[in-house]
């Protein structure tokens, strides 16, 4: 009987049927190229992809409130393209004031988009697209046909190298999104603003009865999303050591599939910390892993479109298969 | 049998004429001329022969906003487009490369947009849980991904021989052969979702998917069909595209489903289905056409000529609901 | 000290165009179960929303426990006790039973929500009103009538003194409202005041002590439940008097039109036989869940059955879709307007000839001029209540929508067979009768009329045969000489599904 509500908790949950995909895949890769388990290789994987984590985050609270962002790579560029021109032209010299300004823009710019959508009643894709032309555009300006690299970021780029924050074992970098991980699980389970989120997005009509201001949550969804940017642009930057104004372009795909993936409702209500994590996480792992298993690069995207469509019609199949099994325990 | 209590129902319509003139496509109308007024006065060269001669590089993309008004009208979605209209010029450029003979070319890169259009139609029929988002967010990496692989490591491909493109890229006068390809398209989808019963349909599906289906209407055979000519219009836009640009590579189409989208949200027609006309998405298109031009013109910097583009989307969406909710409020105060 | 729990004076709301609420007053004792009655649109639901501060009225003015209150917005109105359960419950189908309980008045501790404490007091509250599912469900799973529990045990769980019930049986089973009531007679004897809105008079006789009347957004009175007869009340209203609720016209019913055989649908419906004859209207009833609608649906090619056959005329048809089903003259009218009836923001001109408008057509091109007429020449036929064909559906009533659905079905000229399922849901007292009429109308014109209803009079009244569904089978069938209300009820409970959830607990 116990075994049974195991295996049904497994094959019922998304986020433990994820972690069984990635500890195949895993398996598989290391069994064709042992090097891909080293603590190296995957420390690097984490940081090579903690932008696209970090976003997944933002991306997860504004899918649960059953909206859409196709802005935030522009946010991105637009925040990073920005420091980037300041350490260029050594207008600021500070690590911390790089992230501190990269953040705050993000968080200004997704404040924007908030209110747009909140109070002026946008629909989020069309918003969010308008923004996407006009931060984007906001980045090429601020570049002014330039880029900055890695000499003139000078000890900016450091910060993706070293790991003084944590503890001489972990890059700074991961750190940064452990850090995002851990304090949004909270926010998500454990405060009110959290479950105010799942409430908008489950109901929004039964959220505004309720006393819940939802075009306040909305507003500070699409801020916290901007926010995420504008801190993944410091991150990028430093990562990459350059930036340039066509970072990241049509990155903010991948971020929705790591969202879809990881089985967070478009439609929203439905999703998890987790979830985002482990669709962000498959995602990068199989970038990693294709060319160790002898797939040429080429084939990347390819093989992770196809990977997108697999998932979430499977996701359908099983839904009408478990649908069909309770209709048949029916008596009649 | 008459109404039992003797009521009468009037059926006749407004005026349309007043109806008309104060419609969301008659201040684009009224915008067109300002935006073409405005154009005149900031560039001494903005002649109706140069806005024509400039006109193609613009126009390939007015081939999806046709289909894409139709899948918008329906409440779906389809952002795939820009990597059909890549691997469509992909193929026929390989095609034409392989010595195939022109028609030959051209029937493939129609035939490539039509196949892939019809695997989202597929897609979205056979899976109707699914937003067709999250379908064509899918096949938007599967397509182009697909177009990474045949262009190899080089990630272009130049044709060998553009004789064939080149002639389609030809003029009648000052009137290149796309602008009355383009003209004709537009009269034949404006046609149908106007006046046919296809159109009805549209805006059934749109207004309320599961009512249409209720009284008949052959929903999932209608959003097949729209995908499918959704395909087959990138297909059109592709080998345009190919007509200037003589190759192809992996960034080509990029951002054309946002673009066309942005024209038909532009011109009114909602992203939520069942609201608007295409003849807004047409003049719209039109307006971004000529500002493009006439702000290139004044060689002003592309990314600003972006930010503009995006501000008056969001102006154009923003506008009407802060009018209404002004006007909501006024009539409740007068009323109180 | 005054003698009301609650007491309201000259309210007046106005949204934009219509005055909703027009100098309207109300008054509740303490402990008392109070009725709140009159036609949809008589401003009921305004009224509702005055109260419970979702809505802020223009003038007027509110006294709790004999205190002046002006609430700013719904939390006010929680904080001061006073708790509602709405018509569709305002439910997260995503979240779990706990969480919709305790939906903005989490239990937290520094500003961290306490799970554990939370599920515990839950569940006591469902332990208290008998519920048959567990804290931890997530809403979307659950019944409606489990869900107006868990919003019932929302109630409790603010310690509301007044709680609002807004049509809570409408969408339940005779014993599902059995249970309500008792839940109801637990909460009055807590000392909770109780406002009851509902259509349906048994709600009424059995719960209220008081009943007061709305007619037309003003108050017309308010009287003893003990005090009042039926017809006075329906007077009361309607505004005038109703002769004649049920003109069942007598027809003999003519040659077989449609035979269904052995339709079968894994988890919905098993082995369904029913033939129905020119000129006769057949009752389908039963429970709601026993099946009655998606039979019909799949006989209309809205869902694909696993088995079955139809026979139009003793000829066997095939049907794969709703188009199939109409081009053979099958029509249904579904029982959800909004949602499944009805293109809410079109005109009822363009929904009238939504289903012909390629009937109607010239080589694929709409003639828009017919169909206007048509639609106009329709829509005064079934007497719908509006200016032009251009107004849009939703600003009709309900029941001037059912008649925009019956005419929609009129449109349809090679019409046969009529599948009119539940009617009469939400339509108000006076429109009733006037869908009544037309159903007997078109019983005289010798179509074959089928009826899925879960109102015993109209079921009753109209039908000259009554088939009961139960779990998703026909179990038994009554001519109207037979049919009474205890033997359907019999038949509709046959293995009464409450005695099999228990064999399932156990």
């Amino acid at each position: 009987m116990e075994k049974k509500s195991l295996w049904k908790k497994i094959t019922g949950s998304r986020e433990a049927s994820l972690v069984i995909v990635l500890v195949v895949l895993c398996i598989v890769v290391t069994i064709k190229s042992p090097a891909f388990m080293s603590v190296q290789n995957i420390m690097e994987i984490l940081k090579n992809n903690a932008v696209i984590m970090i976003m997944s985050l933002g991306m997860l609270c504004v899918l649960l409130i059953g909206g859409i962002d196709i802005s935030i790579t522009s946010t991105l560029a637009f925040a990073g393209m920005t420091i980037g021109m300041m350490y260029k032209y050594s207008v600021i010299g500070s690590t911390f004031l790089g992230f501190v300004i990269a953040t705050a823009m993000g968080a200004v710019c997704g404040f924007i988009i908030g209110l747009i959508i909140a109070y002026g009643k946008v629909m989020p894709i069309i918003a969010t697209m308008g923004f996407m032309y006009i931060y984007r555009g906001l980045a090429y300006l601020v570049a002014q046909d330039q880029w900055a690299g890695a000499d003139a970021l000078g000890s900016f780029k450091d910060f993706a190298l070293n790991n003084t924050l944590g503890f001489g074992v972990l890059n700074n970098v991961i750190v940064v999104a452990v850090v995002c991980y851990i304090i949004f699980f909270v926010i998500l389970k454990w405060t009110k603003f959290g479950r105010s989120i799942y409430a908008v997005g489950s109901n929004a009509e039964a959220a505004e009865i309720s006393g819940i201001n939802v075009a306040a949550i909305k507003t500070a969804v699409y801020t916290i999303m901007g926010t995420l940017a504008g801190l993944s642009g410091a991150l990028a930057t430093s990562v990459y050591a350059s930036a340039q104004p066509n970072m990241q372009t049509s990155k903010e795909m991948d971020v929705i599939a790591a969202c879809v993936i990881g089985g967070v409702s478009m439609n929203g209500g439905r999703g998890s910390v987790a979830g985002a994590l482990l669709g962000a996480l498959v995602l990068s792992v199989i970038a990693k892993a294709l060319p160790l298993v002898g797939i040429n690069a080429i084939a990347q995207n390819t093989v992770k479109g196809v990977i997108i469509v697999v998932v979430i019609v499977l996701n359908v199949l099983t839904q009408r298969m478990m649908d069909k099994a309770n209709l048949e325990k029916r008596e009649m | 049998m008459a109404g039992k209590s003797g009521r009468t129902i009037s059926a006749t319509p407004e005026k349309a004429l007043r109806k008309a003139v104060l419609s969301w496509e008659g201040m684009l109308l009224v915008l067109f001329v300002v935006v073409n007024i405005f154009c005149k006065c900031i560039s001494p060269v903005y002649t109706f022969t140069n806005v024509l001669r400039e006109m193609p590089k613009y126009l390939t993309e007015i081939f999806l906003l046709f289909p894409m008004a139709y899948i918008l009208l329906m409440g779906e979605i389809d952002i795939s487009v820009g990597s059909i209209v890549c691997l469509a010029a992909t193929i026929s450029c390989i095609a034409g490369n392989a010595g195939v003979p022109f028609i030959g070319v051209l029937a493939i890169g129609l035939l490539t947009g039509t196949v892939c259009g019809m695997i989202n139609g597929l897609l979205t029929v056979k899976f109707r849980e699914l937003p067709t988002m999250i379908i064509t967010l899918g096949t938007q990496i599967v397509f182009r991904g697909i177009a990474e692989i045949v262009l190899g490591d080089g990630g272009s491909i130049s044709l060998s021989n553009a004789d064939g493109f080149r002639a389609i890229a030809g003029k009648i006068g000052p009137f290149p052969y796309m602008f009355f390809i383009v003209l004709l398209c537009a009269v034949i989808f404006t046609v149908i979702a106007e006046k046919r019963v296809f159109g009805r349909g549209l805006y059934a599906i749109g207004s309320n998917s599961r009512t249409a289906f209720y009284s008949g209407i052959r929903v999932n055979r209608m959003l097949f069909t729209a995908y499918t000519v959704m395909g087959l219009m990138a297909g059109v836009s592709a080998l345009f595209l190919t007509s200037a640009t003589y190759g192809a590579n992996t960034t080509t189409g990029k951002g054309f489903e946002m673009d066309a989208i942005a024209m038909a949200v532009f011109g009114g027609i909602s992203t939520a289905g069942g609201k608007g006309k295409l003849i807004g998405g047409i003049i719209s298109a039109f307006i971004i056409v000529c500002l493009r031009v006439g702000l290139g013109q004044i060689n002003m910097n592309p990314q600003v000529i972006l930010i503009i583009l995006g501000a008056l989307l969001i102006c154009a969406v923003l506008l009407p609901n802060i009018v209404q909710s002004i006007n909501m409020r006024k009539a409740s105060k007068a009323k109180a | 000290m005054s003698d009301y729990v609650l007491e309201l004076k000259g309210i007046t709301k106005i949204f934009p165009g219509v005055k909703a609420l027009n100098n309207v007053q109300f008054q509740l004792k303490p402990g008392e179960v109070h009725a709140l009655m009159g036609e949809n649109g008589a401003g009921k639901s305004t009224f509702i929303k005055v109260i419970t501060g979702v809505h802020k009225a223009e003038s007027g003015e509110m006294y709790l426990f004999g205190k002046k209150v002006d609430f700013k917005g719904p939390r006010d109105a929680q904080q001061a006790g006073i708790a509602a359960v709405y018509q569709h419950p305002t439910s997260y189908p995503d979240l779990t039973v706990t969480e919709n309980i305790f939906m903005n008045h989490e239990i937290k501790k520094n500003g961290i929500i306490q799970w554990k404490q939370m599920n515990e007091e839950a569940q006591g509250y469902l332990d208290q009103l008998d519920a048959d599912f567990r804290c931890t469900m997530e809403m979307g799973a659950l019944s409606v009538a489990q869900q107006q529990m868990v919003e019932i045990a929302k109630a409790i769980s603010t310690h509301a003194k007044i709680v609002i019930l807004d049509e809570p049986t409408a969408a339940l089973t005779a014993n599902e409202s059995q249970k309500l009531y008792k839940i109801v007679d637990k909460l009055r004897e807590s000392g909770v005041s109780i406002i009851f809105i509902s259509h349906r008079f048994e709600d009424m006789y059995r719960l209220a002590s008081r009943v007061t009347v709305f007619r037309d957004s003003q108050y017309i009175g308010t009287y003893d439940v003990n005090g009042i007869t039926n017809s006075e009340l329906i007077k009361h209203m309607v505004g005038r008097e109703i002769s004649d609720l049920f003109p069942k016209p007598d027809v003999k019913p003519g040659e077989e039109v449609i035979r269904i055989e052995g339709f079968s649908r894994t988890g919905y419906f098993k082995n369904v036989n029913l033939s129905v004859k020119a000129g006769e209207i057949v009752g389908l009833t039963g429970l709601v869940g026993a099946g009655r609608t998606e039979v019909m649906e799949s006989v209309c090619g809205i869902t694909k059955p696993d088995a079955g056959k139809v026979y139009l005329y003793g000829k066997e048809i095939t049907i794969k879709n709703p188009s199939d089903a109409m081009n053979n003259g099958i029509i249904l009218l579904p029982e959800d307007r909004q949602k499944t009836g009805l293109i809410l923001s079109w005109g009822l001109g363009r929904n009238v000839t939504l289903p012909i408008v390629g009937k109607l057509s010239k080589n694929g091109f709409t003639d828009e001029k017919r169909e206007r007429e048509l639609s106009r020449d329709l829509l005064e036929d079934v007497d719908t209540k509006a200016g032009s064909i251009f107004v849009p559906a939703s600003a009709l009533s309900g029941g001037n929508q059912q008649k925009v659905v019956v005419a929609k079905a009129l449109a349809q000229d090679n019409m046969k067979v009529i599948i009119m399922d539940e009617p009469t849901k939400g339509v108000d007292v006076g429109a009733k009768a006037e869908i009544y009429q037309i159903m007997g109308n078109l019983a005289k014109e010798g179509f074959a009329i089928i009826m899925i209803s879960s109102e015993m009079p109209e079921i009753l009244g109209m039908c000259d045969r009554v088939c009961v569904m139960c779990n998703g089978r026909i179990t038994g069938e009554l001519s109207r000489r037979e049919a009474t209300q205890e033997l359907i009820l019999e038949l509709a409970m046959e293995k009464g599904p409450d005695k099999k959830k228990q064999e399932v607990v156990k």
